[in-house]
């Protein structure tokens, strides 16, 4: 009887403990991310999937130091944590889609964040949402992903719609300010789904303010040279150049317009490699005085009080370490937008999620305005970014004037001149 | 007609690029029959070791291409040696999947190793440097790369023509055994012919950090331009190869500028398929 007493207590200790694992292990969220981890934007997707990281190891685990949603407790749902699987797009839609599937069907992850392109977060979202999954995106502008009316995607970045707009206020506004005359717009954009939007909401904004666009220039991303590209916008000479290139293309863009001996009097560029610091960096004397829409630098360290430690963490995480930037910031706030709609929709449903996600307004310190909420469609009514200029390889902030900490440089200086 | 004058003159040293990469392939292909998938890979190393080169000991690329040439020799010698000398004989597939592996290996070595970031040298001695005549704007990179194809693919060319060497490599070429018994080393002259073609390459991704960003997918598209070029010019054809990528530069910035810049690989790839179509041994074939 003894022995039978010491058998059923060790196989209840064991039973109990074994439970206890499964209970933890229940207690686990699977998160996929979807970025280019490889191939022409694999940069900015690495920062990408370190900002999401970032963010993951904040609401894990207990930060009390920290001034952000989440970071005093251990998980959500009082002890769900959150575990990542990481999925590399190749900034290919084919390959997108494919890893969304694989993502949903053999991880078994809850949701995705992602996917920087707006060519791969299409096709990627729609995988989740015929799903009935939730699709959470930071940075991807094309206003068509949230023109879709779908119920479980969500986007926090401006759109390229929202940032053309942005655009020609400014225009105007310099205009008058330093009677500029500025009358003419060209577009230069990758063929893609994301430079292709962006022209489009570049050419509609323009038309609409009565600047006549004289040069529309769409290239192939991964060219071995732009020097039509170039020629074509210098043939036309418009006043202010409208971009939409990025990583690598960039840089190439650049290089050839100073081979071409040719600037605009204004470059104002969408979310692309202009946004990227390494990039700036690499490029030196000949990235400054471009401009564009940007919704984080470490110069904005004033307007955004909570970033710095959060930064610190994300610095370790990167390889090289680096700040974060304008794309990587806006994924973490994704993820703590995500993970706060979770913890108060107290429930794993997808769609009690989605409709927590919309019917609220998330505390977001690690965007400009500090709040996120979301429209029909699932784009951030609340999304800001200011207009800044690489200015001795810093981003200061020109637009609009009542946070501006740097004059305009209008025209840009010839290359001659630097 | 400056416009016409410039793009025409963009085309041509675009094309002077294509035939310096462009000829090596042509030279092993025409030698050996061998379709090195991995040529565009040996421009990227080629631009790697230029880029470490200029980052680490301050070497400029106008001079780092010499570490470059000399590094993708022996990587190009290496490959022989180790894969290709397997392959000879066999199906030519097999050598073209060795050459498709070695690519992989090549690329995904540098994403490893070196991450799939941008780089970029800055403040080189050719970079954004330029001189004008008149209105019409000469880029000194492109022309120092110009120069550089003309004196190699020429240099290439009077070897293979009017040389014992070339010679050699020729009766290589057309019977490999006949060569033998005439106490040709074709083992050798494999092993050069594959390390010369490589060297091409490494010459031009030596000298391509000047302006143009390195990372591990950087080689790709300038491969598949290299196979349009030696198809059109004629396989193993030097002069063909020369003059196909002077067409193809040319084709480039035509229809880059007068119809869209988005329509010019299209038109470039355009004109691989109606050369394999009706003429498929290219244009300056045999």
């Amino acid at each position: 009887m003894r022995k039978f007493l010491a058998i059923a207590v060790v196989a209840a200790l064991v039973l109990g403990a074994l439970g206890g694992v499964a209970a933890a292990q229940d207690k686990v969220i699977k998160l996929g991310t979807l970025y280019p981890l490889t191939g022409p934007c694999a940069t900015a997707g690495q920062r990408c999937k370190a900002a999401v990281m970032t963010a993951v190891e904040v609401i894990n685990n207990a930060h009390p130091d920290l001034d952000v949603p989440l970071a005093a407790q251990e998980g959500v749902m009082d002890g769900y944590k959150f575990e990542l699987v990481h999925a590399d797009t190749q900034g290919k839609p084919n390959v997108g889609k494919s890893e969304a599937e694989r993502l949903f069907n053999q991880e078994g992850v809850w949701a995705i964040l992602g996917s920087y392109n707006s060519a791969v977060t299409k096709p990627a979202s729609f995988v989740a949402e015929r799903k009935g999954k939730i699709f959470m995106c930071g940075c991807s502008s094309s206003a068509a992903l949230t023109e879709r009316n779908f119920k479980h995607f969500f986007r926090i970045a401006p759109t390229d719609k929202t940032e053309s707009h942005e655009f020609v206020t400014f225009m105007d506004w310099v205009n008058e300010k330093y009677d500029a005359d500025i009358e003419t717009v060209g577009l230069i954009y990758e063929n893609t789904e994301f430079g292709k939007h962006a022209a489009e909401e570049g050419k509609a904004a323009a038309d609409e303010a009565g600047y006549e666009v004289v040069a529309d220039v769409a290239f192939s991303p991964g060219a071995t040279t732009m020097d039509s590209e170039v020629q074509s916008l210098k043939a036309a000479d418009p006043d202010v150049v409208f971009g939409a290139c990025l990583g690598g293309d960039y840089t190439l863009w650049v290089r050839t317009m100073k081979k071409m001996n040719w600037l605009p009097k204004m470059s104002l560029n969408y979310c692309t490699g202009y946004q990227d610091p390494m990039i700036a960096k690499q490029l030196g004397d000949d990235g400054n005085y471009f401009m564009g829409g940007t919704g984080y630098s470490p110069q904005f360290a004033d307007l955004m009080p909570a970033v710095a430690a959060v930064e610190e963490i994300y610095k370790e995480i990167t390889e090289p370490s680096v700040p974060f930037d304008s794309d990587s910031i806006k994924e973490a706030a994704a993820m703590f937008v995500l993970a706060q709609a979770i913890e108060k929709a107290g429930e794993l449903d997808h769609d009690k999620v989605a409709k927590t996600l919309h019917s609220n307004t998330w505390e977001a310190p690690l965007t400009l305005s500090g709040e996120v909420a979301f429209v029909p469609g699932g784009q951030n009514e609340l999304a800001m970014s200011y207009l800044t200029q690489l200015q001795g390889g810093d981003y200061k902030i020109i637009y609009p004037p009542e946070v501006a900490n740097a004059e305009l440089v209008y025209p840009m200086v010839p290359w001659e001149e630097r | 007609m400056t416009l016409f004058v410039q793009v025409t003159l963009d085309g041509l040293l675009t094309g002077l690029l294509y035939a310096l990469v462009a000829t090596g392939l042509s030279l092993i292909w025409g030698v050996m029959d061998v379709i090195n998938f991995a040529h565009g890979e040996y421009l990227m190393v080629a631009m790697y070791v230029s880029y470490w080169l200029g980052f680490l000991m301050n070497i400029d690329p106008l001079f780092s291409w010499i570490g470059a040439a000399v590094f993708v020799f022996i990587l190009a010698a290496l490959t022989y040696k180790l894969i290709i000398k397997f392959t000879v004989g066999k199906s030519a597939l097999s050598a073209l999947l060795a050459t498709f592996g070695l690519s992989m290996v090549l690329k995904n070595t540098a994403l490893y190793n070196f991450s799939p970031n941008f780089r970029l040298l800055s403040d080189t001695i050719l970079g954004g440097k330029r001189f004008l005549i008149g209105d019409i704007v000469i880029p000194l990179p492109q022309v120092v790369i110009g120069i550089f194809a003309v004196v190699v693919v020429g240099t290439l060319f009077w070897l293979i023509k009017r040389t014992r060497l070339g010679w050699a490599i020729q009766a290589t070429a057309l019977n490999k055994q006949a060569a033998e018994l005439m106490g040709i080393n074709t083992e050798w002259i494999y092993t050069l012919v594959f390390g010369l073609g490589g060297a091409c390459c490494g010459i031009a991704g030596g000298l391509l950090p000047s302006y143009l960003a390195v990372h591990p997918e950087v080689g790709s598209l300038f491969s598949l331009i290299a196979f349009v070029i030696v198809a059109l010019g004629g396989f193993g054809s030097i002069p063909g190869a020369f003059l196909a990528a002077l067409m193809i530069g040319l084709v480039e910035a035509y229809s880059g500028f007068y119809i869209a810049p988005v329509f010019k690989y299209v038109a470039v790839f355009g004109i691989y398929i109606v050369v394999v179509m009706f003429r498929p041994r290219g244009l300056f074939g045999w």
